[in-house]
């Protein structure tokens, strides 16, 4: 009787056992599904709500592809039409690819091309020669002339289409942006149309090393003020011989630095920075506000507190900045 | 509250903390890259 009692006891204690065992797996299964559920959603959701995408399809516009603008096997562009060819005018919207002028292509930028497009312009996103060990040669400066190279041909290619561009806007983010204000800024004069307005993220146009915080270029020694003019030089694609904060270092560098042409008669400039960039620096952001403000410019700023470069937490601040796209667009490239 | 009720309301807490830290996970992995901060903006 006694030995049936503790077997039976036994047993007891072995079932609660594998109960708990099995209620320990469901929860350790139950903590590493939604952990990696919510990564995974996070990553697929459009926080944004397809707001900014089109449905992209014949009735809305066409896509032309690998348009040669030079003889760079890099010089190439898309070209987005509208379904609606009949107008007498259309304006143009360049975006630029971001990539930190090394990677990247003019396709990752299909969906906001595409979206502009559906609003009734031309759009364009165009490539430029990146700097790599098969192009060690490239450089800021370098990209900025293929951009500027290359608008005449995009025009020049709707026209051919039967979309006459009488003005144009010119766009990017990071990278891209950088080299859309030095467009904007430097070169609209060379531009086949005029050009109205500059939009774009988290785009480099200051290259003074106490901006770039991000990088240590702050600390003013022998060794950081090195480090700056390499990497600065490497971007200008020539050698920065003057002294940091000189009039003659401006003259060096302003063929990169979009700040370095803001003037009275800049174009309007819509802006979007993250507050915590640690690719580019947001002191080079505050620089070239204060520009825009004390020329006059007309301008807006949207500031991520929250975000990096990738403006990634400060959602409803990037939608604001999207929206005021739109806006944009419909004060200084109304459609006709 | 009996012990099944008991470990399906736990199962259930757990399930919601491995949310909240799947998403702050990703998100100082993302600051970690790009630059941003922990707390604020976004929801989470």
């Amino acid at each position: 009787m006694i030995f049936t009692k503790r077997q039976g006891m036994k047993k007891q204690n072995n079932l609660k056992r594998k109960d708990r065992a099995l209620w320990g797996s469901i929860y350790v299964f139950a903590f590493a599904a939604a952990f990696a559920g919510s990564i995974a959603f996070k990553v697929k959701h459009d926080p944004l709500g397809g707001e900014f995408k089109a449905d992209w399809n014949d009735s809305v516009g066409k896509v032309y592809t690998d348009i040669a603008y030079g003889k760079g096997e890099a010089n190439t562009f898309d070209l987005y039409v509208p379904a609606d060819g009949s107008r007498s005018g259309y304006g143009l919207i360049v975006y630029l690819h971001a990539g930190g002028f090394t990677s990247g292509d003019k396709s990752g930028d299909a969906e906001m091309l595409e979206w502009l497009c559906s609003k009734g312009y031309v759009t364009a996103g165009v490539n430029y020669t990146l700097v790599s060990e098969a192009h060690p040669d490239a450089s800021v400066y370098s990209q900025s002339v293929e951009i500027r190279e290359s608008i005449p041909y995009v025009i020049a290619e709707a026209e051919k289409l039967g979309y006459p561009i009488d003005k144009m806007a010119v766009s990017g983010g990071s990278a891209g942006c950088c080299l859309a204000l030095l467009y904007a800024y430097r070169d609209a004069e060379t531009s086949p149309v005029p050009v109205k307005m500059v939009f774009g993220a988290a785009g480099p146009s200051s290259f003074y090393p106490e901006d770039w915080k991000c990088y240590g270029f702050d600390i003013g020694s022998a060794e950081s003020d090195t480090a700056a003019r390499v990497m600065f030089s490497a971007m200008a694609g020539r050698e920065l011989k003057a002294e940091f904060g000189t009039p003659e270092y401006d003259d060096e560098i302003r063929d990169i630095s979009a700040l370095l042409w803001v003037n009275e008669n800049s174009v309007p400039t819509l802006l979007a920075y993250g507050k915590y960039d640690k690719v580019q620096p947001y002191e080079g952001s505050q620089r070239l506000l204060k520009a825009l403000e004390d020329n006059h410019v007309p301008h807006d700023y949207y500031l991520c507190e929250h975000s990096g470069h990738g403006l990634q937490n400060d959602n409803k601040v990037y939608r604001d900045y999207m929206r005021k796209i739109l806006e944009y667009l419909d004060t200084y490239m109304p459609l006709k | 509250m009996t012990l099944t009720q008991k470990r399906i309301f736990i199962l259930l807490v757990v399930i919601v903390i491995a949310a909240v830290l799947g998403r702050l996970a990703f998100r100082a992995f993302l600051n970690l890259l790009l630059g941003g901060t922990l707390f604020g903006g976004n929801f989470l």
